[in-house]
């Protein structure tokens, strides 16, 4: 019986963490860089669904409908004019990729986002109290009701990044400029446009996740750091790319921390996340997609 | 730096300490820094608001008497923002002293920027009166110029522990009660740890700990500790937390329906916000604090009357604490009866004082525990129409706690 609830609370707690972790794993999947002002996304999501909810009482599911676009246009605007900009400048050394430049900008940025938030929001903690907040559903365990609804956009999300990136033209040309995009270019494809693009649409999913992400934890200025970081692992589990892998990736996690906090001590989650990571760089850098393609 | 540049901000230092030095002692010169921006600014700002008002009431009383002066000497305080940053806080600190040329130190607030301030006052060898951390670890280093207003986290868990034995001689609990533990992983949550553990070694007739878990600060979930307090079949549940890892773990526990006779996160709970988060899942919920303006106290409710109207709500302890503070370092300067730093220390060792604002109403440093006051904590008990009860220690209570809490309603 305790086996059975280790493992349907992991998998529901990987439900969650696939939401933080989609937006960052488009990004790496397209431009090769690790977005490291993810973090900040998902805080300023989260203070603007805290907001929304506060000024209006909007659910934070409807105010999504409102951040999600503001949080691509935002994405697209950020890259044309300032992460496009750094990555077209001059390497530093001869041979050396942006990516370095670009991701410090990110850092950069994230830093910039978070003291903002201080000044803003001061470093108060902030909670969205929901009439729902503290409901279950009742599947032979009481699961929250709000993670129940977190893992089903979690899995909805999955199907209709599939759908996108399978069986739409943005899609498509997404996985061409992930794939070359020298190649693209030739062929037609605007790469500059679809990375703004692709970077807009991770800025929206990374947005959506702290908006989800409101539901559940207290936030303040900090929120998104932790996030991040395990988003990261996420990522390098689930083959850094593929969003069913981002998907396997998150629910192995969910599962293993929520085996470890029983098994072992709650003291031991948050360590199963960053030895996962090292052993999986180590074992299997293709993440956990490269086991089934052998 | 360069080597020249070096030595030139060197002397312009010495210059500056000298000229701090040389100031004439016409007035009282306390210095604070205080993280008046970042995570901290709220308590922080509070802060500020009891310093100020404790120095405000003072400088309306004439000031100070100071009898190597002859006179009542005007108190000015100086506050710099450490801005949350324990680095910040240490330079502001040594500022204070070589540059203001401060007489005597109050305290930033937060158990990491105190641990880290505090080593300014023993190399400057001035007096320091700490309000804003509360962990053994900074009070046990054998250091002489630091005080501490706040009594140890360790202490606090031994006041829950008094308080669970009064409970259990009035017939509400069972004897031995079986304890669940939970414990963040930092110096706070440790001393809580180890104050428990000894109560509950020196009395196995009372006291049985069944559940013994740490967990990481700002945790993301905290399901597997909820399966194992469930597993533990305990009457009480007792967790050390900071707010956020509060939040999450009672939300939690009461959505695995779990049930207790007594449950209580350390310090945590009381909070207006939580209330507003949780609705009634806080009800009954027992807090540990330092001070808390409910006090009867005659002395606790005339600074309440004060500060309520010139900065409203009061949320926590921290300004109750720094007024304290101003008050205790203005009392060892009156005892001492002049501004030589080694004549207030010497004051504030072998100070007891009566009539302070915080539980148990006096104010001593023993020096078995570092300087650090060793007082009881306050308990309180959410009530379900908002209000908080006190329900210990016996000199301050204003009813009786609700033990065991009453099962709830499910929530499905």
């Amino acid at each position: 019986m305790l086996f059975l609830q280790v493992l349907v609370f992991g998998i529901i707690l990987g439900g969650v963490y696939a939401v933080m972790a989609y937006g960052l794993g488009l990004i790496y999947g397209v431009m090769r860089i690790v977005n490291l002002a993810h973090g900040a996304v998902l805080m300023l999501a989260a203070y603007g669904a805290f907001e929304l909810h506060a000024r209006w009482s909007l659910d934070p599911l409807m105010s999504a409908v409102l951040i999600v676009p503001a949080a691509y246009w935002a994405g697209i605007l950020l890259f044309r004019h300032v992460v496009a900009r750094v990555a077209a400048g001059p390497a530093l050394e001869p041979g050396q990729t942006a990516a370095m430049p670009v991701m410090l900008l990110l850092f950069g940025i994230g830093l910039c986002a978070r003291n903002l938030a201080y000044l803003v929001w001061t470093g108060d903690d902030r909670t969205i109290a929901l009439s729902y907040g503290l409901s279950t559903i009742d599947i032979g365990i009481p699961v929250a009701t709000t993670r129940v609804i977190v893992f089903a956009i979690a899995l909805a999300t999955t199907a209709g990044l599939f759908v996108v990136f399978r069986h739409t033209h943005f899609g498509r040309s997404v996985r061409a400029v992930a794939r070359d995009p020298v190649a693209a270019e030739l062929s037609g494809i605007s790469v500059p446009r679809v990375s703004a693009r692709a970077f807009g649409a991770g800025t929206a999913l990374g947005a959506f996740g702290g908006v989800l992400l409101a539901t559940l934890y207290v936030i303040n200025p900090e929120f998104g750091g932790p996030f991040l970081l395990k988003s990261f692992c996420i990522i390098v589990l689930g083959g850094m790319e593929s969003m069913p892998g981002i998907l396997a990736g998150a629910m192995t996690l969910g599962v293993a921390e929520t085996a470890a906090g029983v098994y072992g001590g709650a003291a031991w989650q948050d360590l199963v996340s960053f030895v996962l990571l090292v052993l999986i760089l180590v074992a299997r850098p293709g993440g956990l997609p490269s086991l089934v393609r052998r | 730096m360069s080597r020249r540049s070096h030595l030139a901000a060197v002397a312009l230092a010495c210059l500056a300490s000298a000229c701090g030095g040389a100031r004439p002692d016409d007035e009282i010169r306390l210095g604070a820094t205080l993280p008046l921006t970042g995570k901290e600014a709220r308590a922080g700002l509070m802060f500020k608001n009891g310093y100020t008002l404790a120095v405000e009431e003072l400088n309306a009383a004439g000031g100070v008497m100071v009898k190597a002066a002859g006179r009542k000497l005007p108190v000015r305080l100086e506050i710099l923002d450490d801005k949350s940053d324990s680095t910040t806080a240490v330079q502001l600190a040594e500022h204070l002293v070589t540059v203001s040329g401060v007489h005597a130190l109050l305290s930033t607030y937060e158990t990491k920027l105190v641990l880290a301030q505090s080593v300014v006052p023993e190399r400057q060898q001035i007096p320091y009166v700490t309000g804003g951390g509360a962990a053994s670890e900074i009070f046990k280093r054998d250091f002489r110029w630091v005080f501490g207003l706040l009594s140890s986290v360790e202490a606090m868990a031994g006041t829950f522990a008094d308080w669970l034995a009064a409970e259990q001689d009035g017939g509400r609990l069972p004897k031995p009660a079986r304890i669940a533990l939970a414990w963040e992983n930092t110096a706070h949550g440790q001393d809580f740890r180890n104050g428990l553990e000894e109560r509950v070694s020196r009395t196995p007739d009372r006291f049985t700990l069944v559940m013994n878990e740490s967990f990481e600060l700002n945790a993301k979930d905290f399901t597997p500790l909820m399966l194992k307090l469930k597993a533990s079949d305990a009457d009480v549940f007792l967790s050390d937390t900071h707010y956020p890892d509060f939040i999450l773990q009672h939300k939690t526990y009461l959505q695995m329906g779990l049930h207790h006779a007594v449950v209580s996160y350390g310090p945590r709970g009381a909070e207006r916000t939580a209330r507003e988060t949780l609705g009634a899942g806080v009800d009954h919920l027992v807090s540990g604090q330092w001070w808390t303006p409910e006090l009867p106290y005659p002395e606790s409710k005339a600074f309440v009357a004060k500060y309520v109207p010139k900065y409203g709500e009061i949320g926590g302890y921290y300004p109750g604490l720094a007024y304290e503070s101003v008050k205790t370092m203005a009392a060892a300067i009156e005892a001492a009866g002049t501004l030589d730093r080694e004549a207030i220390r010497g004051a504030l060792e072998s100070m007891d004082r009566t009539g302070a604002i915080i539980p148990g109403g006096r104010v001593y440093f023993p020096k078995k525990t570092g300087f650090q006051i060793d007082n009881p904590s306050v308990l309180v008990q959410n009530m379900p129409d908002g209000s908080l009860r006190i329900i210990y220690p016996p000199d301050a209570t204003t009813g009786a706690a609700v033990v065991p809490i009453p099962a709830r309603a499910t929530t499905h």
